[in-house]
């Protein structure tokens, strides 16, 4: 009886993974966000998805590792998104990757990026620049229309 | 119809559970409804202020925009002034509660867009910057042209969005919002959980009475009960009769009495311990031969019980087979009145199989009872069963009938000649009850006085031939009667204080003779004793009754100093044949002698009686061979 209990507390912090979310932080937007990113980037790119986001916490890691490959290098990736604020920080070069930016202000004023999704005044937003994406030939659904900005 | 004992049918005790349950989801209900109103309540409450002064800032913004008189959307546009203006008063809209306030405008693929906003810094929408909404809600407001209230519950930091139209040319133009942040509602449920905790605490008093309230209930039914209990023979007792009679459906029973033969014999043979056995040990072969669930036992005098036998639909057959069983397991049982020795008991039952025909259950009692006193005169061991047309016809009037007897003064009495046995001359007259029914036939005792007997009805009628016979003695001022009193009249303060009324005339109590049968009862009493030598100092002459019959004492004749004995007829009809009841009667007429007590003879029916009476040396004679009871006096 005694070697069952000790099983099924050896058993039980084993499996401990599955359960330890109620303990660790946990985001619903990051959830949501990586659902809305995994969504665009299907859209965006045909082919397999190698996502890069720089400086990746923990928590986004095992959150985007459920719908993307995540690339640990930007040069690795076809598909960068970038979720936090770099200043003076340099990437990769967008000649082969779309990049995407959580910063409105960042995608209107620097071209490289195709589309932005963004908190405005707590609700999802989504922004494709038309002339970026008819530049970068990304030909988005129908469902997408509403997003898409003519400047 | 309910007439079942409350604890004795389950059912009934559904009826305070089903209510309490009913109170309880009714007060579930109410409560849920009040939890809504309040919330709507206090919703209202927190919100009403900052929507008035939304509202005010829209009607404002319109105001700005109106002097301008063109396309809303065009001149903020292009106007920077203006712009700053609305700007200015939507941030006058935030507060710790209030996170956002906006302007905005729809444009021609149906797109928000911003026009205005009072955020700061990076928060700061654009002019014309998209803005993704996420219910069709928003849309409600172009149909309406009416402020709009959205609730989130998707988004975490927001919980309301306020939404008031500016209308331009009756068409909506732009919309002003506002978003509540989650704090706002935090503190409105904050206070609703409050009540709510509130009306739950109250609710679970409440149950918490209800339950001590339906436990103490049991409790005090259960007590109840044990006082319903007879602990002798464990069958219920009278008190459980006086309490239910009213709810026992006479419909659903028959009613059986059931007395132990010679069980006076019992208790005087073996002693009240010995009687105490007995009757635990009958009361149990009751129970064990009764239906448990349908019939009841009550141990209504001493040795006397009444069984309600359920009857079933198909009719009382199988109730009838139950006291029939009863009485052979009594008849066949052997009774223990110690470890070794046993004794035979046998019962007489008396069965209304008709209760519901009366109106009362005293009444079907009574004629239960007429029933059991048909099976004692018959010998006992015996079951009787009360015949409605028989005890009409032939036995005993009803209650009801007496009672009406009384009401309508349908009571007579009829009167007999008591002659002097030598002469053959009127001494005085004996005045017997008689019933005129509703029929005009004259009913006799023998078919009254079993139904009123230990009634309070009998002393009525006690009274009645008291005023009739006093009416008598006023009409005939030679003429003497005497009347028969029941054992129990002589110590009725009622009738005594009659009788004290008329001693004060004069000329009243001479004339009148009171005959009393003597039984154990009246020897036994001494407040009897004391009335009777009373009433005797007040005038009255004083008879025993059937002397002879039963319960004889000679010793008591001398202390009641009575006046005479008048023998019972059952003996001086047997006095020609029967040499012990003519011994008897020899000896009682020379006892008398030897006391000074004037002796009567009863039944004198024919020559040859009278013969013997007269050579026995009786002073008196009564009996058809003078005269028959008549009701005129012939003075």
């Amino acid at each position: 009886m005694r070697v069952l209990i000790i099983l099924i507390t050896l058993l039980s912090f084993l499996s401990s993974e599955n359960y330890t979310f109620l303990v660790q932080p946990y985001s619903k937007e990051v959830e949501l966000e990586a659902k809305i990113i995994a969504e665009i980037a299907t859209a965006s790119l045909h082919g397999k998805i190698k996502l890069f986001i720089p400086h990746i916490t923990v928590m986004e890691e095992k959150v985007y590792s459920k719908y993307f490959t995540l690339s640990p290098k930007c040069e690795a990736a076809n598909f960068v998104f970038v979720n936090k604020n770099l200043e003076n920080e340099t990437l990769c070069d967008n000649a082969n990757r779309l990049f995407f930016t959580n910063n409105y202000r960042k995608l209107l004023s620097d071209d490289k990026y195709f589309g932005a999704l963004f908190w405005n005044k707590s609700r999802p937003n989504i922004v494709f620049i038309q002339k970026r994406l008819e530049k970068r030939e990304i030909e988005l659904p129908k469902t997408f229309d509403q997003f898409v900005e003519n400047f | 119809m309910f007439k079942k004992p409350l604890f004795k049918n389950p059912f009934y005790m559904l009826i305070p559970i089903i209510v309490i349950s009913f109170i309880l989801i009714f007060l579930l209900f109410a409560t849920m409804q009040l939890e809504k109103s309040i919330e709507t309540k206090i919703f209202e409450i927190s919100t009403s202020d900052v929507f008035s002064i939304t509202q005010n800032s829209a009607m404002h913004i319109e105001t700005l925009l109106k002097d301008h008189d063109g396309n809303y959307v065009e001149d903020i546009k292009k106007n920077t002034l203006l712009q700053r203006k609305i700007d200015e008063r939507l941030k006058t809209l935030l507060t710790p509660h209030i996170k956002y306030a906006y302007l905005l405008y729809r444009d021609n693929r149906g797109v928000f867009r911003f026009l205005s906003d009072a955020s700061i810094h990076e928060e700061k929408a654009f002019i014309d910057q998209k803005f993704d909404v996420e219910s069709p809600e928003w849309l409600q407001i172009y149909i309406t042209k009416e402020p709009v209230i959205i609730r989130h519950t998707l988004l975490q930091q927001l919980s309301i969005s306020y939404l008031v139209p500016i209308l331009n040319h009756g068409n909506v133009e732009l919309i002003l919002a506002i978003d509540f942040s989650i704090h706002k509602i935090e503190e409105i449920n904050q206070i609703i959980h409050t009540i709510q905790n509130g009306i739950v605490g109250v609710m679970s008093v409440i149950f918490a009475i209800l339950i001590f309230v339906i436990i103490q209930t049991k409790q005090f039914s259960a007590v109840r009960k044990s006082a319903f209990i007879d602990k002798l023979t464990n069958v219920y007792n009278r008190n459980y009769l006086q309490k239910y009679e009213d709810f026992i459906n006479l419909d659903d029973y028959i009613l059986a009495t059931l007395d132990i033969d010679y069980f006076k014999k019992v208790n005087d043979t073996y002693g009240h311990d010995v009687g105490d056995k007995i009757l635990k040990q009958v009361a149990n072969t009751i129970l064990l031969t009764i239906r448990h669930k349908e019939d009841i036992v009550i141990r209504y005098g001493g040795e006397e019980f009444l069984i309600l036998a359920k009857t079933r639909r198909d009719g009382h057959l199988v109730a009838l087979n139950m006291i029939e069983r009863i009485f052979y397991a009594i008849q066949e049982n052997q009774f223990y009145i110690s470890a070794e020795e046993a004794i035979k008991v046998t019962v007489s039952i008396g069965v209304n199989l008709v209760p519901h025909k009366s109106r009362t259950f005293q009444e079907a009692f009574k004629l239960a009872d007429v029933a059991l006193y048909n099976a004692k005169t018959k010998g006992r061991n015996k079951i009787e069963i009360y015949d409605e047309n028989e005890n009409t016809q032939n036995t005993c009037m009803s209650l009801n009938e007496i009672k009406e007897a009384i009401e309508e003064h349908r009571i007579r009495c009829y009167y007999q000649k008591i002659i002097h046995t030598q002469t053959q001359e009127l001494s005085h007259y004996e005045a017997l009850l008689r019933i005129i029914d509703k029929n005009g036939n004259v009913i006799l005792p023998n078919k009254i006085l079993p139904t009123i007997k230990g009634t309070f009805i009998l002393r009525n009628i006690t009274k009645e031939v008291l005023s009739i016979c006093y009416q008598q003695l006023c009409q005939y001022p030679t003429v003497s009667i005497s009347i028969n009193l029941n054992p129990h009249d002589v110590v009725d303060e009622s009738i005594l204080t009659i009788l004290k009324l008329y001693a004060e005339e004069k000329n009243i109590a001479p004339r009148l003779g009171l005959e009393i049968i003597e039984t154990e009862d009246i020897t036994s009493r001494e407040d009897a004793k004391s009335n009777l030598l009373m009433l005797k100092s007040l005038g009255y002459t004083t008879y025993i009754d059937d002397f002879g019959s039963g319960y004889s004492n000679f010793i008591y004749l001398t202390e009641i100093e009575t006046d005479y004995i008048k023998i019972d007829g059952t003996i001086i009809q047997k006095i020609l044949d029967d040499k012990i009841s003519f011994l008897l009667v020899k000896n009682i007429v020379a006892f008398a002698k030897e006391a000074r007590i004037k002796v009567i003879a009863e039944y004198v029916s024919d020559a040859s009686i009278y013969e013997m009476v007269q050579s026995l040396g009786i002073e008196y004679s009564q009996g058809v061979f003078f005269s028959t009871p008549s009701p005129l006096i012939d003075a």
